[in-house]
């Protein structure tokens, strides 16, 4: 009588609650036993307006990740795990990523997020990241006002935008044959910040700023602030926007005769060359990776280019996303484990060799990976500057000939 | 913009000169125009006018941002553009781009060869008269289904073509069609509905009051001056510059 009382009122229970205890155990999530991949989320605009720019990053992710784990995985708690993406179409749209970034973290727990194209969908991403307390990276999105809110839980790959034709003004300074340069910018976020920081830093070498303004997204007559700069006759003339703006500026700059000594547009990519054929020889823009820079591990990034099928000369962003790649694999490697802080910790203060030299954050998460001036030369981007080792550096064509003294 | 991507099309890949693809685009565009209305107009025919214009923006609205999705998942470049370019002429000191001066004169002749079979043919007429009383054409026997089908037929193959000159001058983007189609709208009330002329009066006046708005205010103002412009025309006169009044 004793022993079955022992039994019910104290063994089974007992029985039943180590079974209750091996249960929760191996289903916890939180168990590194449990673990079986690092799990990386974000979202690409396959569709929409940005699908032009990184419409088949799917697959440089995808192949990143399978390289990775053919090579035997990142270690994460003294062992090595495979790398797992969760990727979704965030149609370009902003309120698409936040619904897709909410899910990312509070569904599929992910364990680090990495950004969307554009830094209008990073404004809004990050701040579900920092709402959790997720590690974020930032790829394509180089706006100041992104790390002028304080986050804590945010890293971004690439220089300010306000920077972005540092390089280029260095080898003019360098140079000393430019002295004038006038300013044209399309009215969008990107541009006007380039545009600004540009306007800065050509004062700052000597320049003389002879035209500078600002043109509605959509304008497709530029006949006036032609006549403008033709009367004014700049050395320099810069153009802050995307292809479609260039592309139009170009043209009437042909038709109505504008002859400076340099047309520089900052988005000169395939979508520049191909619609402007011959015309777009001689212009200087800005690029991040052009082939023979040897760099970081070039010779992974020109593997993983050549697995996913991406040209890079197509897809100029690509370099962008293995800049993050960089981050994402040192930092995991650094950290040791998925554990959001000291993840986190890890990659604010990496300093990680990339393709494009090497980069390191500031105390608000802004990267230092920036562009590179290139130009197109026979139909070729050529890298004119920096001239340092590691660099495939060509020669800078200045003056660019007039039009009608073009072959 | 699909009669911009179909141009390019014919010059990428059948090397066209660029300004001979508005001759495939008009009759391509010319049939797609009659099967757009016989397949997806025709069948939300409703008793009630006014059902029936709801129905068919929200019909051609649907498809215009279908085809933009469309062509944004299917396009590779974020732009597309002809390079092509013919050289200015010049005359004491002006330049006059010799390509839009080309354009400008196949446009004006397509202005006029649209007016006169307005004005002219049996069809022309019978577009007027179901504009003008509806019931009175069908009375006297015009067959309203299939005049409906060749007007949205010439108006898809004119926009087509326009859309084969534009991508010549400027980069063609996916997005494109709806903006543009809100900037000509207001050039078609500036002019006055139903004017041909008019719409043709209407666009140079508004591209010269932008363009000397860029010239001497700047060009951040050039959307406020011709939404000025516009707002001025229709207070002074509401039926549009050569408009008639109902």
């Amino acid at each position: 009588m004793v022993k079955r009382k022992l039994w019910t009122y104290w063994i089974n229970p007992l029985i039943i609650g180590i079974i209750h205890l091996i249960l929760l155990f191996i289903n916890s999530e939180n168990l590194v036993l449990a673990r079986d991949a690092i799990l990386i989320g974000g979202t690409i605009s396959e569709t929409g307006t940005f699908n032009t720019d990184v419409g088949p990053f799917r697959k440089l992710m995808e192949s990143w990740a399978a390289m990775i784990n053919e090579r035997g995985g990142l270690p994460v708690d003294g062992q090595k795990l495979p790398v797992k993406f969760i990727l979704y179409d965030d149609k370009s749209d902003r309120d698409t990523v936040l619904k897709f970034y909410e899910k990312l973290v509070t569904e599929d727990k992910v364990d680090l997020l990495i950004g969307p194209y554009s830094s209008f969908l990073t404004l809004a991403a990050s701040t579900v990241a920092e709402r959790h307390g997720v590690p974020f990276v930032a790829v394509e999105a180089n706006s100041p006002k992104i790390y002028e809110r304080g986050f804590k839980w945010i890293v971004g790959v690439l220089a300010p935008a306000t920077i972005w034709s540092e390089h280029y003004f260095n080898m003019i300074q360098a140079e000393g044959k430019a002295k004038s340069i006038a300013f044209i910018s399309e009215d969008i976020v990107h541009a006007r910040e380039v545009y600004e920081g540009a306007i800065k830093k050509a004062e700052e070498i000597g320049l003389k700023v002879l035209f500078k303004e600002i043109a509605p997204s959509k304008t497709v007559d530029f006949s006036a602030p032609i006549a403008k700069m033709k009367e004014l006759d700049p050395d320099i003339v810069y153009i802050s926007s995307f292809h479609p703006f260039a592309v139009a500026f170009m043209k009437q700059a042909k038709e109505l005769d504008l002859n400076p000594r340099e047309f520089h547009p900052i988005h000169h990519g395939i979508g520049f060359l191909s619609a402007l054929g011959k015309d777009a020889e001689y212009a200087v823009g800005e690029s991040y990776w052009v082939p023979g820079i040897q760099k970081g591990d070039a010779k992974f990034f020109e593997e993983l280019l050549k697995r996913s099928g991406i040209d890079v000369g197509e897809w100029p962003w690509a370099g962008i996303r293995m800049g993050a790649f960089d981050v994402i694999k040192a930092g995991i490697e650094k950290a040791g484990t998925l554990e959001p802080a000291k993840l986190m910790n890890a990659l604010k203060t990496l300093s990680v060799e990339t393709i494009t030299g090497t980069l390191r954050f500031d105390e608000k998460g802004v990267g230092t990976m920036n562009t590179i001036p290139t130009q197109i030369q026979n139909g070729k981007y050529v890298l004119i500057w920096p001239k340092e080792e590691g660099m495939p550096t060509g020669e800078h064509w200045y003056p660019t000939p007039k039009w009608s003294e073009r072959r | 913009m699909l009669g911009a991507i179909t141009a390019y099309g014919l010059f990428k890949f059948l090397h066209f000169p660029p300004l001979l693809t508005a001759v495939v685009v008009f009759p391509l565009f010319l049939l797609i125009g009659f099967l757009f209305e016989r397949w997806l107009l025709r069948p939300i025919k409703a008793d009630s006018q006014h059902e029936f214009l709801i129905a068919s923006i929200l019909v051609t609205l649907g498809a215009s941002l279908t085809i933009e999705d469309v062509t944004f998942f299917l396009l590779e470049q974020a732009s597309i553009s002809i390079p092509f370019s013919l050289p200015s002429l010049k005359w004491r000191g002006i330049v006059i781009p010799s390509i839009r001066l080309i354009i400008l004169g196949i446009i004006v002749c397509l202005t006029l060869l649209v007016h006169f079979y307005l004005k002219h043919s049996f069809t022309g007429k019978a577009m007027r008269a179901i504009t003008q009383n509806r019931e009175g054409a069908l009375v006297v026997g015009v067959n309203i289904s299939r005049i409906a089908m060749v007007t949205f037929g010439i108006g898809t193959a004119l926009a087509a073509t326009a859309g084969a000159f534009y991508v010549i001058l400027f980069a063609v983007t996916p997005s494109i069609g709806i903006p543009l189609t809100v900037r000509y709208l207001s050039i078609v009330v500036l002019g006055g509905l139903g004017s041909l002329m008019g719409s043709l009066l209407g666009g140079i006046i508004l591209g010269l009051t932008e363009a000397i708005t860029s010239f001497y205010v700047g060009g951040h103002w050039v959307p406020a001056s011709s939404f000025f412009l516009l707002i001025l025309v229709l207070l002074i006169r509401p039926q549009g510059l050569l408009g008639y009044k109902s």
